[in-house]
Order: C-alpha cells, then sequence, then structure tokens
C-alpha cells in the first residue's frame, strides 16, 4: 500500500518509494504483532515454517536491497504493477 | 532438514528478494506461498508470516539505508503513521468481513497497478521535441 501511494501521489521515484516503504514496514509489524496476539487469543503460529522461511527471506531482502540501484526506475515500475496486479486480482477473485 | 524445509528456504528467498525490491512487505507474499504451497491454514499463514515480516524489512530496511536508497524523512512518517493506521486497522478488521476487506484491497492494488502500468507507458511514449530550426 505505502509504494503506489509514494508514487502516485506524492511523486516519489520508485526506488525510493520501495526502500522507505520496506523501512517503515518496520515499526509497523513490530506494532501489528502483539496486536494480533492480544486480539486473536491464542497465536496462530508454525514456528518450524517461520524459522525456515526467514532463513531464504532475509538472505533475499539483502540481495534485493543490493541490486535495487540496478533496475531502472520504469522496469520497476513495471515490476511493482505487475505483482500489485496479480495479488489484486486474486484478492478480487478469491477473497 | 527435508525437502520440504528446502522448498520453504526457496520461497522465502523468492519472497525476501521481490520484498528487497519491489518494497512490499513479505506477507503480500508469504501468504500466499504457505497457503498454496504448503496447505497451511489463512489463519496460520497470516500469523506466521508476521513473524517472518519482522527480520525480512529489518534485513533488507538497513541494508536499504546502507545503500542510499532510502528518504529518511518520509520513511519515519510512514512508519509512524502506519503504526497508528495498525491499530485502527486492527480493530476495524474485527468488524468487517473478512471477504469484504479483501475485495477492497484488492481493488486498491489493481487500480494502483493500472495507474502504475500507465505511468511506466507514458514515460516510454513521451513525445520527442522538434529539432531547432535556424
Amino acid at each position: 500500500m505505502l509504494v503506489p501511494l509514494q508514487v502516485l501521489w506524492a511523486n516519489t521515484p520508485q526506488r525510493h518509494a520501495n526502500a522507505n516503504s520496506l523501512v517503515a514496514i518496520i515499526p509497523i509489524a513490530l506494532a501489528a504483532l502483539p496486536i494480533y496476539y492480544f486480539r486473536k487469543g491464542s497465536p496462530q503460529v508454525d514456528l518450524h515454517v517461520a524459522l525456515f522461511l526467514v532463513a531464504g527471506s532475509v538472505v533475499g531482502a539483502y540481495t534485493g536491497a543490493r541490486l535495487l540501484r540496478r533496475i531502472p526506475d520504469r522496469e520497476l515500475k513495471i515490476a511493482v504493477a505487475i505483482v500489485l496486479g496479480v495479488v489484486g486480482i486474486k484478492e478480487l477473485v478469491f477473497p | 532438514m527435508s525437502w520440504g524445509d528446502l522448498l520453504l528456504i526457496v520461497g522465502g528467498l523468492g519472497a525476501g528478494f521481490l520484498s528487497g525490491t519491489i518494497g512490499i512487505g513479505g506477507g503480500l507474499l508469504f501468504v500466499p506461498t504457505m497457503t498454496v504451497g504448503f496447505r497451511l491454514s489463512q489463519a496460520v499463514a497470516q500469523g506466521t508470516s508476521l513473524i517472518a515480516i519482522v527480520p525480512t524489512a529489518i534485513v533488507g530496511g538497513f541494508t536499504h539505508l546502507r545503500q542510499g536508497n532510502v528518504l529518511i524523512r518520509p520513511a519515519l512518517w510512514m512508519g509512524g503513521g502506519g503504526v497508528v493506521g495498525a491499530v485502527i486497522g486492527a480493530l476495524v478488521a474485527v468488524e468487517v468481513p473478512g471477504s469484504v476487506l479483501a475485495r477492497v484491497w484488492g481493488a486498491f492494488l489493481v487500480l494502483s497497478a493500472y495507474r502504475l502500468g500507465l505511468q511506466a507507458l507514458q514515460a516510454t511514449q513521451r513525445p520527442v521535441p522538434p529539432p531547432q530550426v535556424g
């Protein structure tokens, strides 16, 4: 949500918008974590899955963040549009 | 370590990479990876995704900071505003049916994708200025 808002409303260059968004997610995710658990009661987490998912995702996030500077703004915009479009259609068709 | 664990690492790698380049929270990709790929229930996938997002965003976010990709002030404002939004969102989410939320969210994403795509196309179709005469 943060990426399109920055680019479409605030004319932020795509590279900065993507990076800003990931930084802003850190406090948001930290705040959402206790809210989710307190409101939902018993935590529904598969720690085994989380562990292996994170083992891959931190390496992926590091590599992706380092590569970002090399991707032209236009191609980055197209990639964001494709991912948002696919996930958006999925949410509309199979909510 | 089983094949399933290896697939989880590969799935995490892909989701993390897109998170680092595209800037979306891992949740957008972690949840479908777990529900479609590993048949986890939506509730477990969402809870697990929230746990997985934190280290992913910290590693990606700090790498962006070191690479000079971040505009500090807007990022701080968004982070602060997002925390307030997360609290309000959590309260609203309890009252509104999940399918309604998903459809509103889906419509926002599709509209954003359309406008971003249009912007990218317009950037390539900018008219070439006529040559200066005289």
